[in-house]
Parts: C-alpha cells; sequence; structure tokens
C-alpha cells in the first residue's frame, strides 16, 4: 500500500538506515543477531502495524526478515518497505511455528556459530508492550543451544528517542486529523445537538469525521476515542475513559479524548466542553484547568526534566488554590505506534517507568498531558496534545484552540 | 495400468511423471514456477529417500527420486514414509498432517499457503495410482 520509497516524500524514514544504525550499535555489543519483538520496535524497524503476535529478525548485516501471524504476513509485507521474501509468516503447522522458524531462520544466519542474540524483555504499564515472554524466552533458549540471548532492547529505544523530520511530519498530519474530528464534534453538539447523544455516539463522530480525513484507527489502547461526561470526567486519576453509552445531560462537564494515526505517526488531542448551565464554581474549575495547561505548555524546552516540570506546575497550583485536583503527572512518552508510555530510557529509579532525571533534547516528541479532577463535585478535564522539544520551547502539534466552551 | 506398482519404486515415480504431465495443465498449475523436495524417512527398508518435483510455468520440469541429500528446493517437507504413504492413499490430507505436526515444511510459510491447493491437486492425482505399500 504504502511504500516508504522516495526521500521526498514529507513523511519519508530512512528505514534502511535505521537498520544500519541497528547494526552499528549490534557490533559494539558484540551481538549477532536482533531479535526483536516488541510493537515500538516493529512499527520503527518495519513500517507497518503489526496487530498479531511479530517479530524482527536482524542479522549482522544485510536486510531484517519480519516473522507474523501468516493469516497476516502479505499484509505486512504490502505495507512495509520489505518485499515479501523479507516478511515469512508463521502457523501451527510441522516446521512453521513461530519458535522453531525463527530459530532456525537464525540458526542459519549464524552459520554453526554459537552466537549472542539481542532480545527484548523487562516489563511495562502499556499492556500490548510485546516483550518476550517467559515461555518464548525458554524456547528460543532450548531452540538456540549455546546461544547466549541478552538484553537489548536499549539499542532500540536510544535510537528512537530524537525523531526525524518524516517521523515529526506523520505526527502532525494525525494532529491535523484529529483536529478534524474535533471540529466535527464541535458541530454536532453545539446549539442544543449534544442532546440526546452518547459518549460512544461522540466518539464515532469523531471517529467518522477522522477516516474521512485519512486516519488509519482510533489508535489508543485505552479504548479508541476516550470521551467522557458528568461524574466520569472527574474520576480519580482518571486518565482512562472509554466512551461508555452515558448520555451527556446539562449542567455537565465533557471531555473528548482523540486519537488517529497516519502511517504509525499517532494523533492524541483532548479538549474539553461545560453544557450549560455552567455554574461559577464550574467556570472557576475549567478557568484553572486552561491556566495550567498554557503554563506548561510554555515550559517545556530542551534541558528541562519531567521533575522539574512537576515541581513548577504544582507550585503553581498551590499558590492559585487548586493544587489537590491536579495529577501530579504532566506529560507520557509515544512515538512509533505502540511506543506509548516511557518517557526516554529505562535508566530511572523505578526500572521501566519514566526517569523523572531525564533530559529533554531537541526534536523529543511526547504528551503533553495533564489531570484535573475532582470526584466530590463531579468535575475534571484532560489536556493531551503531542508536542515536539525545541531548544527554547515545544511546538504543540494539535491546533485546536486551547479553552473550554461552553455548549448551549 | 494393468499391474500395481510399489509405491516410492522408479516405476511408481514413472507413472506419477506420466498421470502429472497429463493431468495437471499449467492454467491448473497457476502457470507455477517452484519446487519442492518431499523427504521420507524411515521407508521401510530403514534409508531416508528423497522425490523432488519442479514446475516451471505450470508444466512438470523435473521429477526426481532418490536417496541421500535432495535436490535445492523452494520448499522442504519432511515426514515418516508412512505419513507421505497415507497422503498419496487419500487417508490423510496434507494439511493435516501439517497441522498435526507429521509433516514439517521448511520454506516461506505465506508462498505455500498460496500454493496449497496445487499441492492438493497434486495429490489427488498421485491417489489415483494402484500402488503397493
Amino acid at each position: 500500500m504504502t511504500k516508504n520509497a522516495d526521500p521526498k516524500d514529507l513523511y519519508f524514514v530512512d528505514f534502511p538506515g535505521r537498520i544500519r544504525d541497528i547494526q552499528d550499535a549490534m557490533h559494539k555489543e558484540n551481538l549477532d543477531v536482533y531479535l526483536g519483538s516488541r510493537l515500538r520496535t516493529l512499527s520503527w524497524t518495519l513500517d507497518a502495524f503489526c496487530p498479531w503476535r511479530s517479530y524482527v529478525v536482524i542479522p549482522a548485516e544485510g536486510m531484517p526478515t519480519a516473522f507474523t501471524f501468516v493469516i497476516d504476513a502479505a499484509r505486512v509485507a504490502d505495507d512495509s518497505w520489505l518485499d515479501e521474501d523479507h516478511v515469512r509468516g508463521f502457523a501451527p503447522m510441522g516446521g512453521q511455528d513461530q519458535i522453531e522458524q525463527i530459530a532456525e531462520f537464525i540458526k542459519e544466519l549464524l552459520k554453526g556459530w554459537r552466537g549472542r542474540i539481542g532480545i527484548e524483555t523487562g516489563m511495562s504499564n502499556y499492556l500490548p508492550e510485546g516483550n518476550l515472554t517467559h515461555y518464548e524466552y525458554e524456547q528460543f533458549k532450548s531452540s538456540l543451544d549455546g546461544c547466549d540471548l541478552v538484553n537489548a532492547h536499549t539499542i532500540v529505544d536510544r535510537l528512537a528517542l530524537i525523531k526525524d523530520e518524516g517521523t515529526i511530519n506523520r505526527f502532525r498530519e494525525a494532529s491535523r486529523i484529529v483536529d478534524v474530528g474535533h471540529e466535527a464534534v464541535y458541530d454536532a453538539i453545539m446549539h442544543g445537538g449534544y442532546k440526546g447523544r452518547t459518549e460512544t455516539e461522540i466518539a464515532g463522530i469523531a471517529a467518522h469525521a477522522m477516516r474521512k480525513a485519512g486516519s488509519e484507527w482510533e489508535w489508543s489502547f485505552t479504548g479508541g476515542n476516550e470521551i467522557a461526561c458528568g461524574y466520569r470526567t472527574g474520576l480519580a486519576g482518571g486518565a482512562c475513559t472509554p466512551a461508555s453509552r452515558k448520555a451527556l445531560e446539562p449542567g455537565e462537564p465533557l471531555m473528548v479524548d482523540l486519537h488517529a494515526m497516519f502511517r504509525l505517526g499517532l494523533g492524541d488531542h483532548a479538549h474539553n466542553y461545560l453544557i450549560h448551565p455552567v455554574t461559577d464554581r464550574q467556570w472557576w474549575h475549567a478557568e484553572n484547568f486552561v491556566t495550567i495547561v498554557k503554563r506548561t505548555l510554555q515550559t517545556y524546552r530542551a534541558g528541562i526534566t519531567p521533575s522539574r516540570i512537576a515541581e513548577e506546575m504544582m507550585q503553581f497550583a498551590e499558590d492559585q488554590g487548586f493544587s489537590d485536583y491536579m495529577v501530579p503527572g504532566f506529560e507520557h512518552g509515544i512515538g512509533m505506534m505502540g511506543d506509548e508510555w516511557r518517557i526516554g530510557l529505562n535508566d530511572g529509579p523505578f526500572p521501566y517507568w519514566t526517569n523523572p532525571d531525564h533530559v529533554y533534547q531537541q526534536n523529543e516528541v511526547l504528551i503533553c498531558a495533564l489531570q484535573y479532577a475532582c470526584p466530590d463535585e463531579h468535575i475534571g478535564f484532560r489536556y493531551e496534545n503531542p508536542i515536539v522539544i525545541r531548544k527554547q520551547g515545544c511546538e504543540a502539534l494539535s491546533r485546536f484552540p486551547l479553552g473550554i466552551e461552553e455548549i448551549k | 495400468m494393468a499391474q500395481k506398482v510399489r509405491y516410492m519404486s522408479q516405476e511408481w515415480r514413472d507413472e506419477v511423471e506420466k498421470r502429472l504431465l497429463i493431468e495437471l495443465t499449467p492454467e491448473k498449475m497457476k502457470n507455477l514456477t517452484s519446487s519442492m523436495s518431499n523427504i521420507y524417512l524411515k521407508c521401510p527398508d530403514g534409508k531416508d529417500r528423497y522425490l523432488f518435483f519442479s514446475f516451471e510455468n505450470g508444466r512438470l520440469k523435473e521429477l526426481a527420486l532418490g536417496e541421500g541429500d535432495p535436490p535445492q528446493a523452494e520448499f522442504r517437507i519432511t515426514g515418516e514414509y508412512e505419513t507421505f504413504a497415507r497422503i498419496s492413499r487419500a487417508e490423510l490430507g496434507s494439511q493435516r498432517a501439517l497441522m498435526s505436526g507429521k509433516l514439517k515444511l521448511r520454506g516461506n510459510m505465506v508462498k505455500a499457503l498460496k500454493l496449497a491447493s496445487i499441492a492438493d491437486r497434486v495429490n489427488k492425482i498421485i491417489s489415483t495410482i494402484d500402488a503397493e505399500y
């Protein structure tokens, strides 16, 4: 379908160059083969979405080969920059199950040597991460007798940290599409249009508009387009609200968090509303939230750290008298499809969580994410937007105007 | 053919070749160009044998029966003599033999999937030969 061949293409990514970078790093770490299994690694190396259990085998030099469930292999080859000889299918058949097929493939690469094989293991807060399971590890270890299996995911994590221009443009386009979704929701709910509509319907209105604009799917594992109204907006910590059948009601807040995907670049933008009639107290919460979002966006820049952002923003919220309602986190990681949790590398005090002292660099992309929740008053707001870290600030990729509108 | 031929004998191989050339048109073979080595383990005399098929533009180009290392082929299917014999007697489907692990396939599974119906056609023709096992 979408072959990534023209360097003049706005969305061009040098995938062969990425493979060469991995191979250079493998050489430095004395690895003969890299066996990638995480969704983020598959997206980053193949330029194809791999929803089934999949692997990429990267030799010390030359082309990588992907392995996926046989029913999807032809489609992955069609989407990927790899040809069909480098996208293999596995199936529950003699000699064709994933362990035997990949182990045999690796043995052929090693030509009888007992090599060092980089694998991807660890843990993640993100369920579809795709680390090698204990069973897979044991099976590969047994099938590749004499080989050392070494955890090597940091190679890909380090290389994927700073985004190239093509990747940023993919995120930019996905964000433009998300803005189209927000416009569709706005048009549908204003002037009484919200009456009788449910959260699931709002999610669908946005999805329809975004698909028309070119989105491949509402990619988030948290439930596609996350919509909440009324008390659900104010659930403590409430950063996960798959749309429910709850109807939009007068006097309630509405949270619209939309997700679009464009060539594995991810759009993720949340916007909030108050449904008429709105109380002064609700406006007070809304103004607090908009103020701190603006301040946060003004604070992001190269050289700053997650902990410093959190300290500065929480102090500001404390000074203004609304810190009780702030969730003390202001971002989450993002990369090509499947890379949606940790910021930076696995080098923090809690393994596989964001290092609070990670120093942001230019051209890192993250989701600026703020959650404001007041369960007692059944009100809350969420802001999410992919931002590109620049030397003196950040570029917010979704351009839907920041604010909280009253729906009449 | 009046007399039974012994399965995996030179006479049987000649009969397979004759029938495949007559009954398998290039259209039926989807103008396929490919090759396949079937490795028969534990034949009745204790030896291992191969049956090598090569097709070019849908025409059978080579059918070789032998012992030792088989010719290089795009696909390599390994199993016990008895498993292949059951397939040739139409008692067992080749897909089922693969899915139950009785046969092992080496080669690109995606391409193999496309060729599954062709392999069935070949096996169906072979099963019409009155052979002695």
